[in-house]
């Protein structure tokens, strides 16, 4: 992709790079930032592929109930033991992933397609439009995040779609704010009046020539993010606002088992630390990208 | 300048209160005409009763007008009555906001007693084991779900300790259910729930003094400071640190309206009987007033905490001019 500000051709004799090559480059040079995004992928990929692995791994059925079997600690043929009903934990777990991963990701794309169409239009129009959308950001991001789960989430049943559009919407104040103040700096520099020169008109402006350097802070924004919605979205299921069971997530996994921790410690400790591993790679490699990518920062 | 300024920033609170207030309830009446869940289904109750059941808590008429009543109301004084159990939303409010401010507040403190020497040993010592392994806590810390952490705390320190027979730690509520209720009786209850709600503000404060601090430290007046000849003493503690705690200032008045929704999670692992958990439970019984009273209250303190922070921000830093 060129960037302004990127490199001409034949201006130097050494191959100047581009923005996103140089980024990329120094993103790859930080290797904790890329063990972590491993890590991250490999979770991904492990959920993706979850019927392989209850089918060739585990031999068990996230939902099917074994109740002769129930309260199994962990050992053969149930690898992390088993809850009360009898079901296969780590069965459950990697289904709860596929759950649990989608809405993060999910919820990171609701609340950067929302944020940023109102962050590019009120800094881009400004005046009364933008008076009126940062008022509307200003009562979203006031209400207190958690009144406003409660009520959304019985308002919609929730499933994996709606717990997704629930988290964004508190999220998506934050990121217009931030694509607002980005925009307000990008639209004084030249580049945007010759444009507007020329006669190009305001979507191209915004699509062209505003979107692409305002993209950097949206991926800054969502790699930061995806941990703490994890975690959101973790607390919501284990408060009993976000997915039902019988569908295992990391979350309501962790609801059921509050009830039997006293003898079965296995039931709260291993989505537990699930949940850990994954906020922590989701953070460091959100650090990592931003290290590499912000603009700010240099 | 500042006056004119705070004016300003209090006529736009007022926007975001009655914003917050009117989404708020919107959304409670989308989701469900009856106040009381399966009201219709009880077949003792005749549509006529039901019917004015709701008139009388004014159910019967669109939001809005349910809405500017209400307001009417609260600017009066007056936050109305319970619709689940009758007794004024006040005396709800009242009775659990002393515990929902001995649990944050004590976090709170903690936090900051502990974050700030934590962050400013990092920044001195920089690069060093004492400085990475400070680093892994806080980002570990920033990691862990709270009501995990709750969970296994219970565990340890709860469950497994009183099967040992060693002295254990009360696993929920503010008091002992009897004969409890002194002050060391209190403390032990707050021990556990505190603990977890604080380190999530230790990772985060300490981390932010730390880059706060270094930032600090690099300007020109700290080496004009360290040229004329002052102790290094001076120079981290009365040029660096100070300058360095303007920021966090704002950050922690931005966690205020935490203090009162923000342990929810905790409230709710620990059987706290605090003001999150109140809300959360009404909620879900469709108990409008008590809902909408909590919610009130609770933006009132966000929109005090900002204040709050933005004021003391320009008393800390002469360099801040309000326009």
């Amino acid at each position: 992709m060129d960037m302004p500000g990127g490199a001409f051709e034949g201006e130097s004799h050494r191959p100047a790079q581009s923005y996103w090559n140089e980024s990329w480059e120094r993103l790859r040079a930080n290797r904790i930032g890329v063990a972590a995004g491993v890590l991250l992928l490999v979770f991904a990929l492990i959920a993706l592929a979850a019927p392989l692995f209850s089918q060739f791994v585990t031999h068990f059925d996230p939902t099917r109930q074994h109740l002769l079997d129930n309260f199994r600690p962990p050992g053969r043929p149930y690898l992390l033991g088993t809850d009360e009903l009898g079901r296969d934990t780590l069965t459950r777990l990697i289904y709860g992933g596929r759950v649990t991963l989608g809405v993060a990701f999910l919820t990171v794309a609701l609340s950067l397609s929302l944020g940023s169409t109102v962050g590019l239009l009120a800094g881009y129009y400004g005046g009364w439009l933008d008076d009126v959308l940062m008022r509307i950001v200003d009562v979203f991001l006031a209400i207190p995040a958690i009144f406003l789960f409660i009520l959304m989430s019985i308002l919609f049943r929730p499933n994996a779609i709606t717990l997704a559009a629930i988290i964004a919407s508190v999220g998506w104040g934050g990121v217009a704010r931030l694509v607002r103040g980005e925009v307000l700096s990008v639209k004084q520099r030249d580049f945007i009046l010759a444009a507007r020169t020329i006669g190009a008109r305001d979507v191209r402006v915004i699509f062209r020539h505003l979107l692409p350097n305002v993209l950097p802070v949206l991926i800054v924004a969502a790699s930061l993010g995806v941990g703490q919605i994890i975690l959101i979205e973790a607390a919501l299921d284990f408060l009993g606002l976000g997915i039902q069971p019988p569908t295992p997530s990391w979350g309501n996994m962790l609801t059921n088992a509050e009830s039997y921790f006293f003898h079965s410690t296995w039931l709260v400790v291993f989505p537990g630390i699930t949940i850990f591993l994954t906020v922590l790679a989701s953070n460091i490699f959100g650090n990592a990208v931003r290290d590499a990518f912000d603009p700010r920062l240099k | 300048m500042l006056v004119k300024f705070i004016v300003r920033r209090l006529f736009a609170s007022v926007v975001v209160v009655l914003g917050v207030t009117a989404v708020t309830l919107f959304l409670m009446d989308r989701t469900r005409g009856a106040y009381v869940p399966g009201i219709d289904l009880n077949p003792a109750l005749r549509p006529e009763d039901i019917a004015r059941l709701r008139a009388d808590l004014g159910l019967d008429q669109p939001f809005y007008v349910w809405y500017v009543n209400w307001l009417w109301n609260v600017m009066h004084g007056d936050f109305g009555r319970s619709m689940i159990d009758g007794s004024p939303v006040m005396t709800h409010i009242l009775e659990r906001l002393p515990n929902t401010l001995e649990l944050t507040l004590t976090a709170v403190l903690i936090g900051i007693v502990l974050s700030v020497p934590l962050g400013v040993i990092g920044a001195l010592r920089r690069g060093t084991k004492t400085d990475h392994s400070l680093t892994i806590f806080s980002v570990a810390g920033f990691a862990v779900p709270q009501f995990w952490l709750g969970l296994m705390l219970i565990l340890i320190f709860s469950v497994t300790f009183e099967h040992n027979g060693w002295p254990w730690l009360p696993s929920g509520g503010v008091t002992s259910p009897f004969g409890g209720g002194d002050l060391g009786d209190r403390l032990l209850h707050l021990i556990m729930p505190a603990t977890v709600l604080s380190f999530f503000y230790l990772s985060l404060w300490s981390r932010f003094t730390r880059s706060s601090m270094l930032e600090v430290l690099s300007q020109d007046y700290i080496r004009t400071a360290r040229a004329k000849g002052m102790s290094e003493r001076r120079v981290v503690y009365l040029h660096g640190l100070r300058n360095a705690l303007i920021p966090l200032v704002t950050l922690i008045g931005l966690e205020l309206p935490g203090l009162v929704s923000g342990g929810l999670v905790v409230e709710v692992v620990f059987s706290w009987p605090g003001l999150g958990r109140l809300a959360f439970e009404r909620a879900l019984q469709y108990d409008y007033t008590t809902v909408m009273g909590v919610v009130f209250f609770t933006t009132l303190l966000v929109v005090a905490g900002n204040l709050l922070a933005d004021i003391l921000y320009a008393i800390l830093d002469p360099r801040i001019r309000y326009a």
